[in-house]
């Protein structure tokens, strides 16, 4: 399986409700047009290691609401302390899904280490994490990526995925910068939450 | 468990003698509506992570490496929520790069709070290195930061931080000493 039919069989899976956080890479372009009802409610990441961590403060700040992490293998490698600050909290509203090609596609395809010994499942479930699963065919990840966002508990799905880059015509292209991302979607949290996040001024201490 | 930080010997307690830095921070957390507080512990502000571990008014986050903290501060962020990070001044180096590419990246406001470890008087060998690497680095990285230094000055601090993160849509770093740190015993007068 490729990232893309990942993609296309998790965004069946999911709702105009949930919010997404995203890494980089070519799951970006992916994502962006595959994202229930291709609204603003994708927080696209530039940097590997910090998908984890923000998809967990947003999901204690919303508990209410689903989180979906959408990760990979080298952003997971590149902070593995993460799987241990996730595992202490849990949230029960939080599924972060691993995209495991075992390379680092974007720069050419060179090997991560999960290629050899490393096995992102057991890491996650020896830190602590619960339902830590790894899918190999389309049809487990979709079994399984129902049963972990439906269950109201944690989950850690690794899709082990082929290499492999879907190519989106420039009008598919995400254009935004990582500003405008991070605006975009304050605003669509508050439409959706019935808050407001960010004042603008005056502040909202004046 | 230890009663005391290392090699402290306790925290100054203000005017009234009847509340310590920790107590004043704590205050200062709730007063301006921060929900989620992450940290990794240290020695210096320790009793700031044993109040906010035990009070539930807060989220606790602890985390494993300093990396974590401002992923956890920004998704608080985008949910809505008022969030700090506590961490050692050691702690900026190893949360360089999240803060280069998620806070800067992106434009995220951010409160770090850390104590000067390293401070005039500092007998620790290993925190003089944590001492000349703060300041630099946080001049390098372009982050507004100021001294919280007396009792009085822990409350206002934390608000205006708050204000100055929020408005600014950027990162903010109060470095704690004088009164307002464990009192290492060197420095017990």
């Amino acid at each position: 399986m490729q990232r893309i039919d990942v993609l296309t069989e998790l965004s069946q899976l999911v709702t105009e409700e949930d919010l997404f956080i995203s890494s980089l890479g070519a799951l970006r372009n992916d994502w962006w047009n595959l994202r229930p009802g291709g609204q603003d409610n994708t927080f696209f990441l530039s940097g590997m290691g910090t998908v984890a961590p923000m998809a967990l403060g947003l999901a204690l700040g919303l508990p209410h609401r689903r989180i979906v992490a959408l990760d990979t293998d080298g952003s997971v490698l590149m902070n593995a302390s993460g799987l241990a600050t996730l595992a202490d909290q849990l949230p029960p509203n939080l599924t972060v899904i691993v995209f495991d090609n075992s390379i680092y596609e974007s720069i050419g395809g060179v090997p991560t280490l999960t290629s050899r010994r490393t096995d992102l499942a057991k890491m996650a479930d020896g830190a602590g994490c619960i339902n830590c699963v790894t899918a190999n065919e389309t049809v487990d990840f979709a079994r399984e990526a129902h049963r972990l966002l439906v269950d109201d508990e944690f989950g850690f799905l690794v899709a082990k995925i082929q290499p492999g880059i879907h190519s989106w015509a420039p009008e598919k292209q995400k254009l935004t910068d990582g500003v405008e991302d991070k605006y975009r979607f304050i605003r669509h949290v508050e439409a959706l939450e019935g808050i407001r996040i960010h004042h603008g001024a005056p502040g909202p201490f004046a | 468990m230890h009663d005391l930080a290392m090699g402290a010997v306790g925290s100054k307690a203000d005017a009234d003698g009847t509340k310590t830095y920790a107590d004043l921070v704590v205050e200062g957390l709730k007063e301006h509506d921060v929900e989620i507080v992450t940290a990794l512990p240290e020695s210096l502000l320790i009793d700031v992570y044993r109040k906010v571990a035990a009070d539930p008014a807060f989220i606790y986050v602890q985390a494993a490496s300093e990396q974590d903290l401002p992923g956890v501060v920004a998704g608080a962020y985008l949910a809505g929520k008022r969030s700090v990070m506590f961490m050692e001044n050691s702690g900026l180096r190893e949360a360089c790069e999240p803060i280069a590419r998620l806070i800067f990246g992106h434009r995220m406001p951010m409160v770090m709070v850390m104590p000067h470890r390293g401070d005039l008087g500092e007998y620790n060998w290993w925190g003089h290195g944590h001492s000349l690497t703060m300041e630099p680095l946080l001049k390098a990285l372009g982050i507004p930061h100021w001294p919280v230094r007396k009792l009085e000055e822990i409350k206002p601090s934390i608000k205006r931080a708050l204000i100055h993160a929020d408005a600014g849509q950027t990162a903010v770093a109060l470095i704690f000493g004088g009164d307002c740190v464990e009192v290492p015993h060197y420095a017990k007068d």
